[in-house]
């Protein structure tokens, strides 16, 4: 409404700039908080006290004028930075045309005319005319890896997100014709690269590798020119051009490294150390996202919840010190048993509902249901005034069913539970219609059938409603202790974190000392002494009293769930059980060996990690080497495994520039298929460039060949360039073997623990639960979820720490109420239902002599799985039974249950 | 249809015309010559391609106070003027050989000039 009457126009950010919209208004129907706001730089009233219009329309009256600014002081014991990215400049992109030629896009303009919600409502057309475009070019690193504005650095996402933006393209359009411009294809996030194959295989995306210098307009369309790898110019004409921009600092960066004090690097991002990538040069200022350096969701996702466990770790004394529990009246169980009392709300939602459902109309259509004693009409029932007034007629009337017809329970349902619980009622007994999106919205042309339909849908719900019964809210106590599996760096930094916040950690190491793979670095992707790093990290394990380290131990089983685990450890022949709340999986992964390039067959053919360990010992063997050849891919990206190593490329660019500077005279030869600096690695891979270090593309069908002759080794790979075959005698021969995945399958098996198809463990959610699995209680860190250099494994470490010290600080895990229940007599003990249950919630035990299932209710999600495919119908789901789901269907159909 | 003859230097030509002439930018009977700098073209050239069958010639060159050997597309915008010269005293239509300027790097003018030098030509051809 008050969009509607504002009088005001403002150009639409949120949609790039690409719309109109008013003053007061909502970026978009899902936002976060769902309420409008008013743009104060573009309203009358508040600039020139004039209009006031939105605030005399809006009907819920929250729209207050007389609200001023307010400087608020707040005592902390730690501030998080999470900014975010800022734009590139402009005069950046004018270079390629933007601003000047219509149709030459950002990619964040292109990505909101590819939203169904967007501008277009998700037609991709051409700015310029309108119409839709059928040739469309995508340049890659715009205002990254591009030292001319300053910005040296890669912006890490952008090949990924125009691979996602050319394929909801070609979605949309089938018949487009789209091309991406790379220097470099870098998808090395985890299942990046598949996504990229099946992109360039679905959709036929065409990928050329070229950096396309600038962008011409001719007679309305776009001319680019390039240059390909192999010398050869071309060019061609597009309808239009996306430019796929970088993430830039944030425009106030310089304002906040002053304000909170903090260091920035040279690109004004802040500056954080490999070992400790979330702290910023201030102890007690913490940073998280793309402030700390260009990075994707699961990343950001990722560190948000690693800084929580670094606020935590420091705040574990002043745990709990300023909360506020609510204490709610004891429930009242004889009205609860009584014959059903049903109060019935039709909400208007302001117009969002009554504008075309006739709420009155189906308010007294609800009197006439049985069981009904009370019916009203709220304006807007989710509001504070409506709440209590609902709370106040639940007393007065002696009601023990509510029924709430508005909109969706998925949001607003446990609003209506706390008002049941609030005056002792059992908060199942609540039943929602959703009125609003189901009839207002759907059916918002027919005002007519909408009432209708939402008179069935009351109808439904009430006969719901009164076979509803209480259920339990159960909780289990937790074991204050967690088991860490595995004393690389990711086990090593989760355990410390977990113990810093107050708990106990058992950590399980299966060889004979701590380290992992780092113990097998040199320097660190930086440059830092990585055995610094390892030794600080280990004496600060083995001095902590919460941390007990098990050596060459294994897990033998892990029986219980989420609060509860016992686990059987394995000590050479000893067995001992630990009990534990929660368990962290950090088992690492290893360097691939290789099954190529004549590796093993010559103390000269090495991998990147014997390199460093022959580096560590001395320079000695490198007094005659002349030529050293590094081949990257070694093992991944379809070679052994599918999947990208992802540090591979830096580790070669920092062993290169370690040789270059204990042998300058060297030569040094880097062949590779796409070079993955991405981030601040950018600069060292530049660096060596300077240096001297050749870098030689290959193609994966024309590897390159390594040959062993009777006197040394050569070389054999094609020059791109000189469109011929090279020989390099080489003194080394460095490969860049890849990582992969532990013995996984077992541990896998013992947690139900999901897998991926490259043997990596799965984490419930690659964005919203990076660090959790689908089992509860148990999370996932470092090399044992995927590739990563030790930075991101730190921060992962961390987070995994804050995760898993949840249910711990909490004491209590709450268990949904609606869960599934075994009728025991009805149960023949097939064990369907365990095999089922994808969160191992549900398993098979003796009763008497025959095996029964049972809910292990801590664990339960109440997905419903177990309940449609018991062969005896033995399982149910609370709150969901199939009397009432029967009773349902029948309202529907107009007879009462019972009737038949 | 009648063949026109375009010679473009080295900064002024930077698409190549398979891709103008493919997107239908450009007719289909322009011949383009690119040239390292339009200042050492000679009258007799110019000349020689209406010998060589063409029906007009066209030379694009830098901007004149922007060129990139600083006074070639000045020098080849006195042999154009010269070969008009000759044209006329020959009473063919001057207009069918012309001077064009562009930008580095700018394809619409030699696209513009295209269009209108074949444009000339076909009216040339009417009028014979």
């Amino acid at each position: 409404m008050c969009t509607m009457y504002c009088p005001r126009p403002v150009v639409d950010t949120y949609n790039e700039r690409l719309e109109i919209t008013r003053a007061p208004h909502i970026d978009y129907a899902q936002a976060i908080p769902s309420s409008y706001y008013i743009d104060a730089k573009a309203c009358l009233r508040v600039n020139f006290e004039t209009c006031n219009l939105c605030a005399q329309t809006c009907t819920a009256g929250a729209i207050d004028f007389s609200q001023k600014p307010k400087n608020l002081e707040l005592e902390v014991g730690a501030v998080v930075l999470t900014p975010g990215f800022g734009r590139v400049d402009e005069s950046v992109l004018e270079k390629f045309g933007y601003g000047r030629y219509p149709d030459v896009l950002t990619a964040f303009e292109f990505e909101r005319l590819t939203c169904a919600s967007g501008p277009t409502e998700g037609h991709i057309v051409r700015p310029s005319d309108n119409r839709p475009p059928k040739k469309i070019a995508f340049l890659q690193c715009i205002g990254s890896r591009d030292e001319t504005c300053g910005n040296g650095y890669c912006s890490s996402v952008c090949c990924m997100y125009a691979i996602k933006e050319a394929s909801v393209a070609k979605e949309h359009e089938p018949d487009l014709d789209v091309s991406i411009f790379f220097m470099d294809v870098r998808t090395m996030g985890k299942g990046f690269d598949d996504a990229r194959k099946r992109a360039q295989e679905k959709y036929g995306i065409n990928v050329i590798r070229a950096r396309v210098p600038r962008v011409d307009q001719v007679d309305g369309r776009l001319a680019l020119t390039w240059t390909t790898d192999d010398g050869e110019h071309h060019s061609g004409i597009f309808d239009m051009v996306v430019l796929s921009v970088g993430l830039e600092s944030p425009e106030d960066a310089e304002v906040i490294s002053k304000v909170a004090d903090i260091g920035l690097n040279r690109y004004n991002f802040c500056k954080t150390r490999v070992d400790s990538p979330l702290s910023t040069t201030r102890e007690g200022v913490y940073v998280a996202g793309a402030f700390q350096g260009p990075k994707d969701i699961p990343e950001s996702v990722t560190q948000a919840s690693g800084v929580a466990a670094i606020a935590s770790e420091l705040l574990a004394d002043a745990r709990s010190s300023q909360t506020v529990s609510i204490t709610y009246p004891e429930e009242n169980k004889a009205l609860e048993e009584q014959e059903p009392r049903i109060g019935i709300f039709v909400c208007h939602c302001g117009v969002n509902i009554a504008g075309v459902v006739d709420v009155k109309a189906v308010r007294d259509y609800a009197a006439s249901l049985p069981g009904v004693v009370l019916y009203e009409d709220p304006l807007y029932s989710c509001s504070q005034d409506a709440l209590k007034s609902i709370a106040e007629k639940i007393k007065e009337n002696n009601l023990n069913r509510v029924v709430i017809a508005a909109c969706s329970p998925r949001t607003h349902e446990p609003l209506f539970q706390e008002t049941l619980r609030s005056v002792g009622l059992n908060p199942a007994l609540v039943e929602m219609a959703n009125i609003r999106d189901q009839c207002a919205w759907v059916h918002a042309q027919e005002p007519e059938a909408a009432t209708e339909k939402a008179k069935d849908l009351v109808r439904m719900a009430a006969a719901k409603a009164r076979l509803l019964s209480p259920l339990e809210q159960p909780t289990v106590d937790v074991t204050p202790g967690a088991l860490v599996l595995g004393g690389g760096a990711a086990g090593m930094s989760a355990a410390l974190s977990i113990a810093d916040q107050g708990y106990n950690v058992t950590l399980i190491e299966k060889s004979r000392q701590l380290g992992g793979n780092l113990r097998r670095l040199t320097w660190t992707l930086d440059g830092e002494n990585a055995k610094e790093v390892l030794e600080d990290m280990i004496s600060r394990v083995e001095e902590h009293p919460g941390i007990e380290v098990i050596t060459n131990s294994s897990v033998e089983s892990i029986s219980g769930y989420v609060g509860n685990f016992t686990s059987t450890i394995a000590t050479g022949k000893k067995t001992r059980l630990v009990n534990h709340g929660v368990t962290v999986i950090a088992t690492g992964a290893r360097e691939y060996k290789p099954k190529s390039y004549a590796y093993g067959e010559s103390p000269r053919i090495i991998t990147q990690l014997e390199l460093e360990e022959k580096l560590s010992r001395g320079r000695g063997f490198l007094k005659n080497a002349r030529n050293i050849v590094m081949i990257q891919c070694v093992g991944s990206r379809g070679d052994d495994m599918s999947h990208c190593s992802r540090l591979c490329c830096t580790q070669a660019v920092k062993n290169a520039l370690k040789l270059k500077e204990l042998k300058p005279d060297a030569n040094i030869y880097i062949l590779y298929r796409d070079m993955r600096t991405y981030g601040f690695y950018e600069d060292a891979y530049r660096e060596a460039r300077k240096k001297g270090i050749i870098f030689l593309r290959y193609s994966p069908d024309e590897k390159p060949q390594v040959i062993k002759q009777a006197r040394g080794i050569k070389v054999r790979t094609r020059d791109r360039l000189l469109g011929d075959d090279l020989e390099i005698p080489a003194s080394l021969v460095v490969l860049s073997a890849g990582i992969e995945p532990g013995e996984n399958q077992e541990l896998s098996k013992i947690l139900k623990a999901p897998l991926t198809s490259e043997g990596f463990f799965l984490e419930a959610h690659a964005k919203l639960r990076p660090v959790e699995i689908a089992v509860d209680g148990v999370y996932l860190c470092g090399l044992a979820h995927g590739p990563k250099s030790l930075e991101e494994s730190v921060a992962q470490a961390k987070a995994a720490a804050a995760k898993a010290t949840i249910p711990l600080a909490k004491g209590k895990v709450a268990v949904a109420p609606i869960v599934s229940r075994v009728d025991q007599d009805a149960c023949i003990g097939c064990g369907i239902c365990e095999s089922l249950c994808p969160f191992n919630a549900i398993r098979l035990s003796k009763v008497g002599k025959r095996k029964k299932a049972q809910t292990i209710t801590a664990s339960c999600k109440g997905c419903g799985i177990c309940a449609s495919h018991c062969p005896t119908i033995a399982i149910s789901m609370g709150g969901f039974t199939d009397e009432a789901i029967m009773a349902q269907i029948h309202a529907f159909s107009g007879r009462e249950c019972g009737e038949e | 249809m009648s063949r026109i003859k375009a010679i473009c230097c080295n900064y002024t030509l930077s698409v190549e015309p398979d891709a103008l002439k493919s997107a239908g930018l450009v007719p289909e009977d322009v011949e383009f010559e690119r040239l390292p700098c339009t200042g050492r073209l000679e009258v007799p050239e110019l000349l020689d391609a209406f010998t060589q069958g063409a029906a007009a010639v066209f030379v694009v060159g830098c901007e004149l106070d922007k060129c990139h050997n600083l006074s070639g597309s000045r020098r080849a915008s006195k042999r154009v003027a010269q070969a008009k010269k000759i044209l006329e005293e020959l009473d063919m239509d001057p207009g069918l050989v012309e001077m064009f300027f562009a930008g580095r790097g700018e394809t619409e003018p030699v696209v513009e000039a295209a269009r209108l030098m074949a444009a000339r030509a076909a009216r040339a051809k009417k009028a014979q």
